[in-house]
């Protein structure tokens, strides 16, 4: 090997290990001391370099780009079940996929999970929401759920206002209203239960409801340790920092579509009114958990 | 990498939330090659999108075959690119001027200190093609020698001796010393 291409080697060894695996310039040099004098000044230039092109994406753009990639992906999983449920009439299809989803599971979870209001599998997707609401057990995991739930909302806000469809977004934004409101109970109610549980110093009431899953605890005992207070809290103070986080995330996603040129001048007021709504909803939330 | 393997296998398969999970493992790489090959930060948003939503549409076209996911991906956005930038119908083309060198007594706490990537940017367009591509992909990109190689079908050896070569001529653009300032 010829004395160019060793310290080929050698340079891009010490690059690895300090752009990857986090090591000093001076631990490199350490290791090659020969060629040490040659490496440190091209090594100061990688680092400098490697800080500079550090640049992070903005935040209403990445919550944008998600948005419209999820939309896209909810295309995708939507042509995908066209042809299959072409043979069957709407409400046929809509009972068949349920059935199927409750019977089976899995399969088609993803496709209706993306499909978006233009398409056949929306009713599932809708009626699916409905049947986890239902069968999740807690109040606080209802709460969870319900923002996953307004999430969605915000995609198919962004996808039906990319098509200049006003009364869709409309109707998903009276959709994604009714969510937040939800979601404002249900934080009121659990923060209710785990203050009544603790403050007088006794013993925490149950937290979670029954269910088939989750049988209802044969005592009193089995379901008040302070273990599921400690988890309750925990899963309180991560439901609050999505709500946080979608608080600026949702109606920044939202702005960033208004001032779009793309988007078709009908859809705008709606747009704006969707933004307006999410908003309220989210200082609704947030008032609730605090 | 088996990890990969099956994300983008289940993605094949159209399973949306194996390609939002590849989506968001490669989001800031490709955006960041993106802004360091255009040079313009908002211009590179619509690029990045793109990329993902060819990648979306393209995904069963992809095999194996010894090129790992990254390589055809950043291929893609560097496709992206190529079209983009042949589109634009005036390329601005900025001069390296003086805010664009460094000058200090200790040349090496210079770089450290006042580098940003403006300035790295303009000393780029120096260098060749090839040196550009090995810097946008090896530091914007974070991306192994080995999968370099692959997105420029070059050797590894190649690849070794661009990058060696890139970062001498970046530090001789960049790095002025008082002396030579003066």
């Amino acid at each position: 090997m010829t004395a160019s291409k060793e310290f080929d080697n050698v340079l891009d060894e010490c690059l690895e290990r300090l752009l990857t695996k986090g090591e000093t310039i001076e631990q490199c040099l350490q290791s090659y001391l020969e060629q040490a004098a040659e490496l440190e000044p091209l090594l100061q230039m990688a680092v400098a370099a490697k800080k500079a092109v550090a640049v992070q994406p903005r935040s209403e753009f990445r919550a944008e780009a998600r948005y419209q990639f999820h939309a896209a992906l909810g295309e995708v999983a939507s042509q995908r079940s066209r042809p299959f449920l072409g043979w069957f009439p709407r409400w046929a299809t809509v009972v068949a996929i349920v059935l199927g989803l409750i019977l089976v599971g899995g399969g088609t979870v993803s496709a209706a999970g993306y499909s978006m209001p233009d398409s056949p599998l929306y009713p599932v997707k809708l009626t699916t929401e409905q049947v986890r609401l239902a069968l999740t057990p807690s109040e606080l995991g209802k709460a969870q759920l319900s923002t996953e739930l307004a999430d969605r909302r915000i995609v198919e806000i962004i996808y039906m206002a990319n098509k200049g469809d006003a009364q869709q977004v409309e109707a998903i934004t009276q959709r994604l209203d009714e969510r937040l409101i939800m979601l404002a109970t249900l934080a009121s109610t659990t923060r209710d239960v785990t203050q009544e549980g603790t403050k007088d110093g006794g013993a925490p009431e149950v937290l979670t409801l029954p269910s088939v899953e989750q049988p209802a605890p044969s005592s009193p005992e089995e379901a008040t340790g302070e273990g599921d207070v400690r988890i309750e809290t925990n899963n309180r103070a991560k439901l609050r920092v999505t709500v946080a986080r979608y608080a600026v995330n949702h109606p920044a996603a939202l702005r960033a579509v208004l001032q779009n040129e793309k988007i078709p001048e009908s859809a705008k007021p709606a747009l704006r009114d969707a933004i307006d709504k999410t908003v309220a909803g989210y200082e609704r939330v947030l008032k609730a958990l605090d | 990498m088996q990890n990969e393997e099956s994300l983008v296998h289940r993605a094949q398969q159209r399973d949306t939330e194996a390609f939002a999970q590849l989506y968001e493992n490669y989001f800031d790489k490709i955006y960041r090659y993106v802004v360091f090959k255009i040079g313009n930060r908002t211009e590179a948003e619509d690029v990045t999108q793109q990329v993902f939503l060819n990648a979306l549409q393209s995904i069963s076209s992809f095999k194996w075959k010894g090129r790992p996911f990254s390589a055809w991906l950043f291929r893609i956005a560097h496709n992206q690119i190529v079209d983009y930038l042949r589109k634009k119908t005036r390329q601005a083309t900025t001069p390296l001027d003086k805010s664009t060198v460094i000058s200090d007594s200790n040349p090496q706490l210079a770089i450290e200190r006042k580098l940003d990537i403006e300035q790295l940017l303009l000393a780029t367009k120096r260098l060749t093609k090839a040196q550009q591509e090995v810097i946008s992909l090896r530091f914007a990109g974070e991306l192994p020698i080995a999968e370099v190689a692959k997105v420029m079908d070059k050797s590894e050896g190649a690849v070794k001796a661009l990058q060696h070569s890139a970062i001498v001529a970046l530090r001789k653009t960049l790095v002025v010393t008082n002396n030579d300032s003066k």
